[in-house]
């Protein structure tokens, strides 16, 4: 175990090297000169000039991208110029937004995706079957800023009984906080639960197929039984790598639904430092977005070699 | 983006299915696949009104015998937009997939086939690009390569290839322990014969199956740029970006956001129904698992 | 009252003021309770509020600013200063010098006397170049602030200005009132956590979301403060705004005529009140003249031609947007007789373009927001009426100022603000010279008559030189103007006492709840 954990993390530390690199090639692709957008309407070619050198922006690339890096290996990440705030302090605001909305979603995703999926490998090829693989995939196709507004018409215009727009943190107001988020994660959430069920549908068709199921058929188990406690187990290894991914995902924010519920979640911080040129920002929260994401994938391996010892020793 | 990731191995250990006929649903779901793309190629020709001609005081019309679905928010005539739209929405949807499957499909071929530091590096450059925030990546390379239906398509091609290089590679996983790749191994067959021979006409199966669904949500994904103001660059139209404008009128004209998300939904839904059949159809491990 | 309200409202926006100027008159006892706690929805996430940092206050940041900081005066309904931070002012003979004596007593929230010092540092600190304030273009008139004693101030203008106190009248980033103190002590921190002299103090702030001010019940004038407490919200979506308010999350939001569907709903709806003004900026493009086709006054007369501004409000804003046809909105001061606006004449402006002979083909750079666009493609189709061909060129709004600085562009959108005085936004557009003269045009006659304007006292000739200025750039078609510079806002019917919107500011600091 000590050492797939070590062969990961040799793994995981180029990856964020170069997550951090396209992320520094990326921003410097930005049209639209920082020191223009500091200066506004007094941006003379002598003053551009001046404040380029003293922001260090006429230093070669591969020089600022080492500069960087060493700040951020010895963990300064640097400081908006904009705002003011580290970004440790943007991110720490905003990561628990994103959090819990990525959380919500997956977990009413997973609420409606697992028991249609179940019931779907029941009887796969039937006609309940067959109208939920079509159907689930067609629900994807209403795109999430067109269903966000129709849920804030319904449940909040119209029927009052949830908020529009807004966010309190979870130790102010759990029950508030709750409220708030149930919108923004069941717009996410339904356009989830359809990758989910389908990958767990297939999974459980191929898994009921095996031996040990027809055996415990033969023994007379309730099919119930058989799909609830002998399929489901082996048959989650894939949507437990899916779910992960859609985690991960999650992680680097949602910007449309964050826009429309007025969530404070990392979305909107990288648009807008993408928009403003803040470009220590934009920097700072890709590289910790890619940890997380690294970091999501890194449990969800660990889950798998768990789950599946083959995995643990036939990698090598 | 997400969506695009569902099927990366279960697409491999597809599920057995009985054999049945195509079914009415299937030829339904191609007819409707036929007329959509008959009329996006032929729109050009067709004797539609200019779709970008405003009419700027007849706003918002409802259907009339001039303008048979009514005009959008600018005055313009929605019937033509819709096919423009469809043309639009159908390129990219269909040519930025290709790019996944072309890249993705064969990076996973090799890096499934030949494993080792090639893989390493392979599956790692796709890390790296997974752990790239998308958006991030959409809006820099909006940015400094400019607005055009090219470089929509490239930047959704691009951000599919991790998708299409797992489906692949996990493809070649299975299939390279296979004993018929085995037996060319063991007859001397060359790498460049077994790749080719051997390989990718059984690892292009599952790749054709996903590249069905990368369609459908490529499709619903540039929606969702042209919301964010990175789709086909006005006065040219999209399904996304026509529900994107249309959602401003909910309340006076819901019809401009649903018009276009009925026309979506269908063909989502249509190039589903075709996908799912054509692979319980072909897919060669049917019956074997 | 409100019956003919309403009934006004719905004809003519000016009614729309005059009912609301005629309001306090008319009941004169209007019960104004205090407490509560009202919700602003914003559009735009506040970057924060150290004029060093954030370089000019947008509309999201006003708002705030108005409740944490005090400036020297403010703006009554007609338009005129009235004392707030000064209790009273005096100028020189010449209008170059200017002397306010402040208000004694008055603490900043955290304890700092505010005094003539204090009122000087704030000043000193936005002029010094080693700041590099984006700020200090909007006093690059001052020449320098003196205090001669505790408590009074003295503005020394490097040319006259007769109307001083109105320039300080709101808290932008130059005239808000900051704490000495505070941004000595607070450093990079300060922009995030603002210091000032007025009603409300901040409470709590989480980026990108919710801002919470309490009443400072320490303020010198706090009987007229009525709320505890206000938050204010970025909701950046204009639909989940609008259904914010109408759900009641919020109490009054933000609002822009693109918005047009919602705020002539909020018009007919009796639970709503809709507010607005007009400003005294307008939203203009500039052509670059140095490049083709625009090197040629013939095709930038057609196309301005070429517009048909009302029909371009109808289909943009349902008719709301008030075309403009020179830089000053109805709310400046500049009023012109003849500005030599180019007429709208479809043929003519064929007949133009045929005389250039070429194909008139070019960019136009918009930003890439649903306002942008429908912009363009508006013009767009005004332009392919007459024979020539745009594209959009969409960019994210970092990228404008960056492109207009270069002169990388064609055609360009650009912001004239309500500033109170023309002079500084008048010069810099269109002197020779200027960073921000974007056409690249030269005209010694426009020079001197904006230099002239710039060093005379009286208001008549002012205007007259601006007048005339404005006929040459109409005539030159060097810039043109679409429409004039229109603020929103739409409260639930029993907020009250919400000023007139001088610069699109929703001031909330004094307003309350029926």
């Amino acid at each position: 175990m000590v050492a797939f954990v070590a062969r990961r993390f040799l793994y995981v530390v180029p990856v964020l090297l170069a997550v951090s690199l396209l992320t520094f090639l990326i921003a410097s692709l930005l049209p639209g000169d920082l020191a223009y957008v500091i200066l506004g309407d007094q941006a003379t070619p002598e003053k551009v000039a001046a404040l380029r050198h003293d922001m260090g922006l006429d230093q070669p690339i591969w020089w600022r991208y080492l500069s960087w890096l060493g700040h951020v290996l010895q963990g300064d990440l640097g400081r908006s110029f904009r705002t003011g705030q580290t970004v440790l302090q943007a991110v720490s605001e905003r990561i628990p937004v994103s959090l819990e909305l990525m959380l919500m979603a997956e977990f009413i995703g997973l609420l409606i995706g697992i028991p249609l999926a179940i019931a779907c490998a029941a009887r796969a090829g039937g006609a309940f079957d067959r109208f939920m693989t079509g159907g689930a995939f067609a629900m994807l196709s209403m795109p999430s800023f067109l269903l966000a507004i129709l849920l804030i018409y319904l449940f909040a215009v119209e029927l009052r009984w949830l908020p529009a727009t807004g966010y309190v943190p979870f130790t102010e107001e759990p029950l508030a906080n709750l409220r708030f988020f149930v919108l923004p994660a069941l717009t996410l959430a339904l356009a989830e639960w359809p990758g989910i069920m389908r990958v767990l549908r297939s999974d459980m068709i191929a898994t009921l197929q095996e031996d040990y199921i027809a055996l415990a058929k033969a023994k007379g188990l309730k099919p119930s039984r058989i799909l609830f406690v002998h399929a489901l187990k082996p048959s989650s290894l894939t949507l437990v790598t899916v779910t992960g991914i859609n985690i991960g995902r999650l992680l680097g924010g949602t910007l449309i639904v964050e826009s429309i519920f007025a969530l404070p979640g990392i979305g909107r911080l990288l648009v807008g430092a993408i928009y403003t040129r803040d470009l220590v920002i934009l920097q700072g929260v890709v590289l910790l977005v890619a940890c997380g994401f690294v970091i999501v994938n890194f449990i969800v391996d660990m889950l798998y070699a768990v789950l599946d010892p083959r995995i643990r020793h036939g990698h090598a | 983006m997400a969506t695009l990731e569902l099927s990366i191995q279960h697409e491999v250990a597809a599920p057995v299915r009985r054999k049945r006929k195509l079914g009415l649903l299937f030829w339904i779901a191609s007819l409707w696949l036929a007329i959509i793309l008959a009329l996006a190629i032929l729109a050009p020709v067709l004797p539609l009104q200019n779709p970008t001609d405003m009419d700027m005081l007849e706003r918002r019309a409802a259907f009339s015998s001039e303008h048979w679905l009514g005009t959008d928010g600018l005055g313009r005539d929605e019937f033509a937009r819709l096919i423009f739209g469809a043309r639009v929405s159908l390129t990219v949807g269909l040519i930025a997939p290709m790019i996944g499957l072309g890249i993705g499909g064969a990076l996973g071929l090799l890096a499934g086939y030949f494993r080792g530091r090639f893989e390493t590096l392979v599956v790692g450059s796709m890390d790296v690009l997974l752990a790239f925030p998308p958006l991030v990546f959409a809006l820099a390379v909006t940015a400094y390569l400019g607005q055009s239906i090219p470089n929509l398509t490239i930047i959704l091609g691009v951000l599919g290839i991790p998708a299409f290089m797992r489906v692949a590679r996990a493809a070649t996983l299975t299939l390279a322990r296979r004993e018929f790749v085995i037996a060319a191994e063991a007859l001397g067959a060359s790498h460049a014969r077994i790749l080719l021979r051997e390989l990718l006409p059984n690892v292009i199966l599952p790749l054709l199956a996903f590249f069905l669904l990368g369609v459908a949500v490529t499709i619903v994904v540039e929606g969702a740029l042209s919301f964010l103001g990175l789709g086909v660059p006005p006065p040219m139209a999209s399904w996304g970006s026509m529900i994107g404008e249309g959602r401003d009128s909910l309340d006076v004209a819901p019809r401009l956001a649903f018009l276009p998300a009925a026309g979506l939904f269908l063909t989502v839904l249509a190039f589903n129904l075709v996908g799912d059949t054509m692979r319980a159809l072909t897919d060669p491990r049917q019956g074997a698992l | 009252m409100t019956n003919i309200a309403a009934a006004a409202r719905k004809r003519a926006p000016i009614f729309l003021v005059a009912a609301f100027a005629l309001l306090p008159l008319a009941n004169p006892a209007q019960a104004q309770k205090p407490g509560g706690s009202i919700t602003v929805g914003l559009e735009l996430d506040v970057p924060g509020f150290d004029p060093l940092k954030v370089g000019v206050y947008d509309a999201a940041v006003l708002t705030p600013a108005a409740a944490i900081f005090d400036t020297l005066t403010y703006l009554d309904d007609k338009g005129e200063a009235q004392p707030k931070l000064a209790l009273s002012w005096t100028h020189s003979d010449d209008f170059k010098t200017w002397t306010f004596k402040l208000r004694p007593g008055v603490k900043f929230h955290d304890g700092t006397p505010f005094n003539a010092e204090a009122y000087k540092a704030n000043f000193d600190r936005q002029k010094d170049p080693a700041n590099k304030c984006r700020c200090a273009f909007y006093i690059a008139a001052v020449n320098n602030v003196q205090a001669p004693d505790e408590l009074t101030v003295v503005y020394n203008l490097n040319d006259p200005s007769v109307n001083y106190p109105t320039l300080v009248s709101y808290p932008n980033q130059n005239a808000a009132v900051h704490s000495p103190t505070a941004w000595k002590t607070r450093g990079d921190d300060y922009n995030r956590n603002p210091v000032g002299t007025g009603p409300y103090v901040l409470k709590s702030w989480t980026a990108g979301d919710r801002m919470v001010l309490e009443k400072n019940p320490d303020y010198w004038d706090k009987d007229k403060v009525y709320l505890d407490r206000i938050i204010l919200k970025p909701l950046p979506d204009a639909q989940s705004r609008f259904a914010s308010l109408q759900s009641g999350e919020a109490d009054i939001v933000w609002d822009d005529e693109y918005d047009a569907d919602n705020i002539q709903k909020a018009q007919k709806d009796p639970k709503l009140t809709v507010h607005s003004y007009t400003g005294s900026g307008t939203q203009p493009y500039a052509f670059n003249t140095k490049t083709p086709p625009f090197d040629d006054v013939r095709v930038r007369q057609a196309l301005v031609m070429a517009i048909d501004r009302k029909k371009m409000s109808q289909a943009i804003t349902n008719g709301l947007a008030k075309p403009a046809s020179n830089p000053y909105g109805d709310g400046s001061w500049v009023k012109c007789k003849d500005d030599g606006a180019l007429p709208f004449d479809v043929a003519k402006a064929k007949a133009l373009i045929q005389a250039y002979g070429k194909p008139v083909e070019f960019k136009t750079v918009v930003t890439a927001t649903p306002r942008g666009r429908i912009v363009g493609q508006v013009l767009q189709q005004f332009w392919k009426n007459v024979g020539a061909s745009m594209e959009l060129d969409q960019v994210d709004q970092a990228t404008i100022p960056p492109r207009a600085f270069m002169r990388q562009f064609q055609l360009i959108p650009w912001r004239i603000v309500d500033l109170a005085d023309p002079d500084p936004q008048m010069f810099a557009n269109f002197h020779t010279g200027s960073p921000v003269a974007l056409a690249n045009y030269s005209n010694p006659e426009l020079d001197k008559l904006l230099e002239h304007a710039r060093v005379t006292a009286e208001v008549d000739k002012r205007i007259e030189d601006y007048c005339a200025a404005t006929r040459l750039i109409n005539k030159e078609a060097i810039w043109f103007w679409t429409f004039q510079n229109t603020y929103y806002a739409i409260s639930s019917a029993n907020l009250k006492g919400l000023p007139k919107m001088y610069s699109g500011m929703i001031d909330v600091s004094r307003v309350w709840k029926e």
